[in-house]
């Protein structure tokens, strides 16, 4: 390199600004390459972003918002006992759904990519799993409320079969019902990324482990599970962000007995107190980030994208 | 009352704005003349190139109201429903989206001091002094009692014509023409709750523990809340439409423990959740809307609008007019609210079970055995026909709660927006997080 | 290390529904030996590999690892350990771990499994990759670790599956003597499959060649080249001319070495003789090869010394004679 480092270096000609010029497009060609994604990102997810923030500091009577800077919407947002026991109860659905649509991602994904054999049977077993999709949510949780009610094909069928006597109550209206709705709707969120994930897991590995020694139980824990935990990230990230930010759910299933962030965002908005509203929306925005990042620190997912 | 329904788009699809830029300079000058009493105007070809945007809660804007005004007046309404959270956004923040908003009186409350709406010069509504006085000086007849809350009355008037300060008393200039009202008391199954019902205590009865219903739009919940706190003797208010941060804390304590103790099945925000909840048997007891009732009733399934000793929760309703409206589609908008009160509408308002605002003229609009039934209380003499020609009740029903009289003239509260809304909302909401 | 174990096949069969990928074979590998399976892809050497392996159901006959019957013994049972072609080391396991991994499965503890690792792998030179993750290896270095791997559960048999093919040809080379050295320091029997004949003949004591689901011939290496039993053998070990009637009258399809093969004019010694034109010319070093159109057959190769070749050098086009010797010529069964 000290060679090179005598040579002289070519002085700025007329010729040489000539020569540079052609250098100029593939220096700016990245840029012009990425702007357009840049500019939709600042547009639609910045923008919004930081207004919400911005109107968070606002003031607000029942009619209308002013312009200011005033902490009072954080302030009676933290200090509030509701909304603590509002996340309280916000990331007990979350917990609750994670773990039960884990337990099935896991499983069908498992069945699907390690059981089924045929390349067309795992086909048509997916589309399977994606039939509940051709609906609407709202289609889909609705349904649930005629066969969990008092009165319900679910309550009727167990009293004609001399099950119970009573109706059960707890079907509909309930915890219960909210987290069966969040995992009938955001079950396959979960399946598809694990699935995925799996069948990225060469099968060699799974007789390597057979070979070594492992039954099947090690193998899962020790083989298939690691291998799959990218896609266990993403599919966890999906259905805690979707069940933190949700309000229609908890309200059609709890028959509005239960509170939720979301719900609560919703009825501020309905308020008028859009203040308010964006206060809560920078805090749940603010959680829901510090759930991602811890996530993305326990397994990197970058193999997967 | 707040009530969602499919909203009615009557769009013509022409720009109205290009066919007013012709017909601005006739209007113009003749709003100049001040000749205009009524129609038919001069201008009776250009109104036809009007449309006139009208926004608001379900329960009044009905399709056939926007077809009987194109056929009668020429003009097109194009309709938007909304629920009545929407109803008051939109009013606030988008006034120059409609020009005719429809909205309830505790609404107007909250909207017309910002600015967005023009009092309506009395002068210009041909049926003024025919309108149900509730709505004028707040009592039914001369010695009737006002009713706590928002009382239509006290947010009828304003001082002046750019005034948004409410009048004490009734003025020249009126910030909503009344257009439908009504009662509201308490929905029950009859075969199912076992037992008479005749008070809003009965609500919390633990012998309907899991099998209650209130409604959740938290200015319209802590009303029927304090009907039933005040029925049980545990709190005493000064103004239930206006209560004190203690009044609030008092009420909202009983409802949650009733929560925690599983008295609730549900709260309902829309008019599908409350029929749904009540006729599959989920719930027997609970706030409801008539229409509502209705609905069930139609399914074949008892329900009975239950009058309670303590009387009635009323809302009222009525067409204000944006503020951005001048020139001709002012002067449409007048002849629409003069229409609205000649007696068409009101005859097909009180075929539903809800109330017009101008008796007379709805009167001469209905069968005298259809004003027996609705208005006098009386055992229906034929079968009683919906708007709409289906069969509601068959003869010999009597309606719930009995006359115009015995309904509105027991009105022991108007629904309402508080001095302590904001702290309300947020206890509300406690309530129903806890 | 502990002693090899035999291995036999008895009538071994594998169907995949109508297709029969293994018939019936019948095969015994000596204790301690190296048997290379060899044949064209999709000869059945595979799923023979698997079966032995444990890793393939056995559709039909027995499979004998010692002395007892192990068809339904799962592989660990059997004493067998696999390499597998694409090494299938676990991604996620440094290389440590992927050599400790059956320990742990074994429920040896943490330490003492991870020191009998780091044994091992001294044994393969691979000391100073322990920590690496096996992305982070070259596939020489990965093939290393696999056979770490497959070496702690002391198995009585290793299995390779084409262990060398992913290799480029000096590191072929060099992994293929150190297998060897291995196979000699450890002592257990080795079962290696593969399509090299090259290879083949490099390592095995028992070299094993498939066609269609059976054996075509099982022995020495020597053996397979100087008493090919078929025509397909003599092609496939290569070096074989394969002639009908072997040029002595109807002796039927017959082989005859390249190598034994002189070219020259009517002084030619040789018993046989057959006219010929030269169509293509290779040299290669120590030897130059020469492939002839000859009546009778449809590939005739020549292969000649350097000196004996440059004594008297034809060219491409040239009308040439060759012969060899009736001791020469191995008839083929049909």
């Amino acid at each position: 390199m000290t060679l090179t480092a005598e040579t002289p270096r070519p002085t700025v000609t007329a010729a040489a600004g000539r020569a540079r010029r052609p250098r100029l497009l593939p220096r700016v060609a990245p840029y012009l390459q990425a702007a357009p994604l840049t500019v939709a990102l600042l547009l639609f997810l910045l923008v919004p972003i930081l207004t919400i923030v911005a109107v968070s500091f606002w003031d607000y009577d029942s009619v209308r918002i002013y312009p200011d800077f005033v902490l009072t919407n954080y302030t009676e947002l933290l200090t509030s006992p509701v909304t603590w026991k509002t996340y309280l109860n916000t990331l007990k659905y979350a917990a609750l759904t994670w773990a039960i649509t884990l337990g099935i991602g896991f499983t069908v994904a498992y069945f699907l990519a390690f059981h089924i054999r045929s390349t067309t049977w795992q086909m048509v077993l997916f589309l399977l799993c994606t039939i509940p999709f051709w609906t609407s949510n709202i289609i889909r949780m609705i349904s649930w409320i005629p066969f969990l009610g008092r009165n319900g094909l679910l309550n009727s069928g167990l009293i004609s079969a001399g099950i119970i006597d009573q109706p059960l109550e707890f079907l509909l209206f309930s915890d219960f019902s909210v987290v069966l709705a969040f995992v009938h709707l955001y079950a396959l969120f979960m399946v598809v990324p694990i699935f995925n994930s799996m069948m990225r897991i060469d099968r060699a590995l799974i007789e390597a482990a057979r070979d070594g020694g492992a039954s099947a139980a090690q193998t899962l824990w020790n083989v298939i599970l690691p291998l799959t935990k990218p896609g266990i990230a993403i599919g966890s990230i999906f259905v805690v962000t979707l069940v933190m930010g949700d309000f229609i759910t908890v309200r059609l299933m709890s028959g509005g007995q239960s509170a939720s962030i979301g719900l609560m965002i919703a009825n501020e908005i309905s308020l008028l107190q859009y203040p308010a509203a964006a206060a809560n929306a920078v805090v749940l925005l603010a959680v829901v980030l510090i759930m991602v990042v811890a996530m993305l620190r326990v397994v990197d997912i970058r193999k997967e994208l | 009352m707040t009530d969602t329904r499919t909203p009615s788009n009557l769009s013509t699809g022409v720009s109205r704005r290009t066919l007013l830029k012709g017909t601005a300079a006739v209007a113009g000058a003749a709003i100049g003349s001040g000749a205009i009493t009524g129609f038919p105007t001069i201008w009776a070809q250009n109104i036809k190139n009007v449309t006139l945007r009208q926004f608001g809660t379900g329960v009044s804007n009905l399709n056939a109201v926007a077809d009987k005004v194109k056929e009668d007046l020429g003009f097109t309404l194009q309709m938007t429903a909304l629920d009545s959270d929407a109803v008051t956004q939109r009013a606030v923040t988008q006034p120059k989206s409609y020009d005719i908003a429809d909205i309830e009186y505790w609404i107007c409350k909250k909207v017309f001091p910002a600015g967005v709406m023009q009092p309506m010069d009395v002068s210009k509504i041909k049926n003024f002094d025919k309108i149900v006085p509730i709505f004028v000086t707040g009592k039914l007849t001369p010695d009737s009692a006002i009713a706590q809350g928002t009382a239509p009355h006290t947010v009828g008037f304003v001082e002046g014509k750019d005034s948004t300060k409410f009048a004490k008393s009734p003025t020249q200039w009126m910030t909503l023409i009344p257009t439908i009202y009504n009662a509201d008391t308490l929905g029950i199954r009859p075969d199912l709750v076992g037992r008479p019902i005749s008070s809003w205590k009965d609500l919390l009865d633990p012998a309907f523990k899991g099998k209650a219903s209130l409604l959740n739009i938290p200015s319209i919940g802590i009303m029927d809340a304090a009907m039933v706190c005040e029925a049980m003797g545990e709190v005493k208010y000064g103004d239930k439409g206006n209560m004190t941060k203690e009044e609030i804390d008092k009420t909202l304590k009983i409802m949650t423990e009733a929560k925690k103790a599983g008295q609730f099945r549900a709260f309902w925000k829309t008019f599908d959740e409350s029929v749904n909840l009540m006729s599959s048997g989920e719930v027997i007891i609970q706030s409801m809307w008539s229409p509502a009732v209705a609905a069930v009733r139609a399914k074949g399934i008892q329900c009975v609008y239950q009058p309670l000793k303590e009387g009635y929760r009323a809302w009222g309703g009525g067409l204000g007019i944006a503020k951005h409206l001048s020139g001709l589609e002012l002067e449409a908008a007048y002849e629409y609210i003069n229409w609205y009160l000649s007696g068409w509408v009101g005859a097909y308002l009180n075929r539903q079970g809800y109330y017009s605002a101008v008796l007379d003229t709805a009167k001469q609009h209905m069968t005298p055995e259809e004003w027996a039934f609705w208005m006098e209380g009386q055992p229906a003499k034929t079968d009683i026909l919906s708007p709409e020609g289906k069969v509601m009740e068959k003869a010999g029903a009597v309606r719930d709660g009995g006359s115009f009289q015995d309904r509105m003239g027991r009105v022991a509260c108007w629904n309402a927006v508080m001095d302590e809304d904001r702290y309300m909302v947020r206890k509300w909401n406690e309530f129903i997080a806890a | 290390m502990t002693a090899g174990s035999t291995v036999e096949l008895v009538k071994l069969r594998k169907a995949y529904g109508a297709t029969v990928a293994v018939d019936g074979i019948d095969l015994r590998i000596a204790a301690g030996s190296y048997c290379c399976l060899l044949g064209p892809s999709g000869c059945g050497k595979t799923s023979t590999l698997r079966m032995i392996a444990g890793h393939e159901d056995i559709t039909d006959g027995d499979l004998l690892i010692g002395d007892s019957v192990v068809n339904d013994d799962p592989p660990a049972k059997r004493g067998t350990a696999m390499m597998f072609q694409s090494y299938a080391l676990f991604p996620h396991l440094d290389c440590t771990d992927n050599v400790a991994f059956s320990l742990k499965m074994k429920g040896v503890a943490k330490e003492e499994r991870r020191r009998r690792a780091r044994e091992m792998l001294d044994l393969v030179d691979m000391s100073r990759y322990a920590g690496r993750l096996p992305s982070q290896l070259s596939g020489g270095q990965q093939q290393r670790v696999a056979l770490a791997r497959a070496l702690i559960t002391q198995p009585g048999v290793l299995l390779l599956d084409e262990p060398l093919s992913a290799l480029d040809p000096f590191l072929r080379v060099r992994m293929r003597e150190e297998l060897k050295r291995l196979h000699r320091d450890i002592g257990i029997t080795f079962i290696h499959v593969t399509h090299s004949q090259t290879e083949a003949m490099a390592l095995a004591d028992l070299a094993v060649v498939m066609n269609q689901g059976r054996i075509e011939q099982a022995g020495p290496p020597r053996e397979l080249f100087n008493h090919p039993r078929t025509a397909f053998v003599a092609r496939f070990i290569g070096g074989h001319n394969v002639i009908e009637g072997g040029g002595v009258g109807d002796a039927g399809r017959c082989a005859v070495r390249a190598d034994r093969i002189q070219l020259g004019g009517a002084d030619l010694p040789t018993e046989i003789q057959v006219e010929g034109t030269v169509r293509s010319l290779e040299y290669h070093g120590a030897s130059v090869h020469l492939s002839l159109d000859i009546p009778g057959a449809d590939e005739f190769a020549v292969v000649l010394d350097e000196a004996r070749y440059f004594d008297a050098p034809v060219g491409v086009g040239d009308r040439v004679r060759a012969g060899w010797s009736r001791r020469d010529v191995h008839p083929l069964a049909a």
